[in-house]
């Protein structure tokens, strides 16, 4: 049931103005609070890749993408053997905090959706 | 009574476009024989002749039909196959053709799919690795393993060297990226640098559809160069292929009708499929020799493609192909009328099938020549006078020659053993 990225209400959230005038603030709480910026990654690098449509969407990545993803999880994980958050100036800020790999991931998913369709087809002719 | 079912079908095959009319930017010619089924070919001057980059032309030819604005790659496949239809491109020096056969009655749909591959093909980057640069790569291994189709590229860089000299696939590790392909393609495509030929359709109907689902962009077509001809020598280490020779002759501008008739003269193989032929180039050991003609818009090729198992046989089926090459101002006339005969078969018979139609006639009609029938091209070989034939043949031994050897060079001839 649950893609790759999870159940989300996301998307429920955004559509509406009030919730999104609600939720936003505590959003941009959490993030912050959940500490992997201060480990220098961004949000997609927490995607759990061991899935075959994250894999195919981490095959997609520009090889200047792919580089800087290794090293940021590198980096992060030398920081977390030295039970130590980065310095403050290698803290990702939230606007580099984009979702590079939610793009690919979603499109992977398409593309396996519309396999799916075509494989499962009925037929019927219309005239 | 099969007789004569068959004759009057063979009355109403028709071999020319008859009208070509230009629709909003683009020119459409149909013949319509009644055959069950319909192909339609988007013809492009898109060959590798007018590519700024090398191999882009390639990876264009090998782009198509993937994703674009309308249905995905697999949404194009899985929909053909649900109507039936073949969907195929070709590429040439000059042109990039693609092509939809299909039954008659599913013309809307497939001339829908080849509008949106020319007009909304998204040129994804991950198409282009994960679908393009692998058939790439499996083409120039094929390439690789074929020793004439590879001694034929090497002959066109010597022949030409740029323009038609322009390999028709990628260098194994092509530098070629998806963005270049999307360039490329955007000029290919513009208005006016395409053509639309249809058999089994009427000319109307065609022009109806294709003027629905296309507005083709107004960018600059890509230019090229007159060609030139230069010729030169090369040879290739290859081993596990047959020893291979070209010997070759080319000649700058519009080919000429004389040259059909050389090439028709000098194909030592009989007429009479199994029976072995007298000629000196037939060497025992099963060595072959083909003529090859490869006539352009501006250029021509012809000479001798030798093949064997041996590098001697090939050696001396490689003197007796120069000997018969530069014998050629010395023909009689009963000679050169069954050479002519020949090579008027050649043409005609080519021009049966819906390909070798589009091939032949497809490009008149993109130059945008008035004639566009095959009579027209026969007719100009019945002119062929034996003094034309000798001057222009001649004139084509006279150039430099060009001279290919793949296989075994320790053992394969030079170009000057071979007295050339």
């Amino acid at each position: 049931m649950a893609g790759p990225l999870g159940l989300s209400l996301a998307p429920l959230i955004r559509s509406s103005p009030l919730l999104t005038k609600i939720f936003t603030p505590a959003a941009q709480w959490y993030a912050g609070g959940s500490l992997y910026r201060q480990y220098g990654l961004l949000y997609d690098d927490l995607l759990i890749e061991e899935r075959p449509e994250v894999q195919k969407a981490l095959s997609r990545l520009t090889p200047r993408e792919a580089y800087d993803r290794a090293f940021r999880i590198k980096r992060a994980s030398h920081a977390d053997v030295l039970h130590a958050p980065l310095p403050r100036e290698q803290w990702t800020t939230p606007e580099d905090d984009i979702r590079y790999l939610l793009p690919h991931v979603l499109e992977v998913e398409n593309e396996l959706k519309e396999r799916a369709k075509w494989d499962t087809l009925t037929v019927k002719r219309k005239f | 009574m099969l007789a004569s079912q068959t004759r009057a079908s063979v009355r109403l095959a028709r071999r020319s476009f008859a009208t070509v009319v230009d629709t909003a930017g683009f020119k459409v010619a149909a013949v319509d024989s009644n055959q069950p089924t319909v192909a339609i070919t988007f013809l492009a001057k898109a060959g590798p002749r007018y590519q700024q980059k090398p191999g882009v032309a390639h990876a264009l030819k090998n782009f198509a039909f993937k994703s674009t604005e309308d249905r995905s790659a697999l949404g194009t496949v899985r929909e053909s196959e649900l109507y039936g239809g073949v969907l195929s491109s070709t590429l040439s020096r000059e042109h990039l053709a693609l092509t939809a056969e299909f039954l008659r009655g599913d013309e809307k749909f497939f001339v829908d799919v080849l509008a949106s591959v020319i007009a909304s093909t998204k040129y994804s980057r991950h198409e282009y690795e994960e679908l393009v640069l692998p058939t790439i790569e499996s083409e120039v291994n094929a390439l690789h393993a074929d020793p004439a189709t590879h001694a034929i590229e090497l002959a066109h860089a010597l022949a030409f060297r740029s323009g038609l000299g322009a390999s028709l696939f990628a260098a194994p590790h092509t530098a070629v990226t998806a963005d270049d392909v999307e360039q490329f393609a955007e000029s290919a495509f513009a208005k006016g640098n395409f053509a639309v030929l249809g058999t089994g359709i009427s000319q109307s109907a065609l022009s109806a559809l294709v003027a629905a689902a296309l507005e083709p962009a107004s960018t600059t077509a890509p230019t090229t160069a007159a060609s030139a001809y230069f010729g030169g020598e090369t040879r290739l280490d290859t081993h596990g292929t047959p020893q291979t020779l070209f010997i070759g002759f080319g000649a700058a501008g519009a080919p000429a009708p004389e040259l059909a008739a050389l090439a028709a003269y000098l194909d030592p193989n009989p007429s009479v499929k199994w029976a072995r032929g007298s000629s000196p180039m037939l060497q025992p050991e099963n060595t072959s020799v083909q003529v090859v003609y490869l006539p352009y818009s501006d250029a021509a090729l012809v000479g001798l493609l030798i093949q064997g198992p041996s590098a001697e046989g090939v050696r001396a089926a490689g003197k007796a192909a120069v000997a018969a090459l530069k014998g050629t101002s010395q023909v009689k006339a009963e000679e050169l009328t069954s050479a002519v005969a020949k090579a008027k078969f050649r043409l005609a018979s080519a021009a049966d099938g819906r390909a070798g139609l589009v091939e032949v006639l497809g490009s008149k009609v993109l130059a945008g020549l008035s004639e566009t029938s095959l009579e027209a091209s026969l007719s100009a070989l019945d002119k062929v006078t034996a003094a034309g034939f000798t001057k222009a043949a001649t004139a084509l031994v006279k150039s430099k020659p060009t001279y290919v050897a793949l296989g075994d060079t320790q053992a394969l001839p030079y170009a000057d053993e071979l007295g050339l």
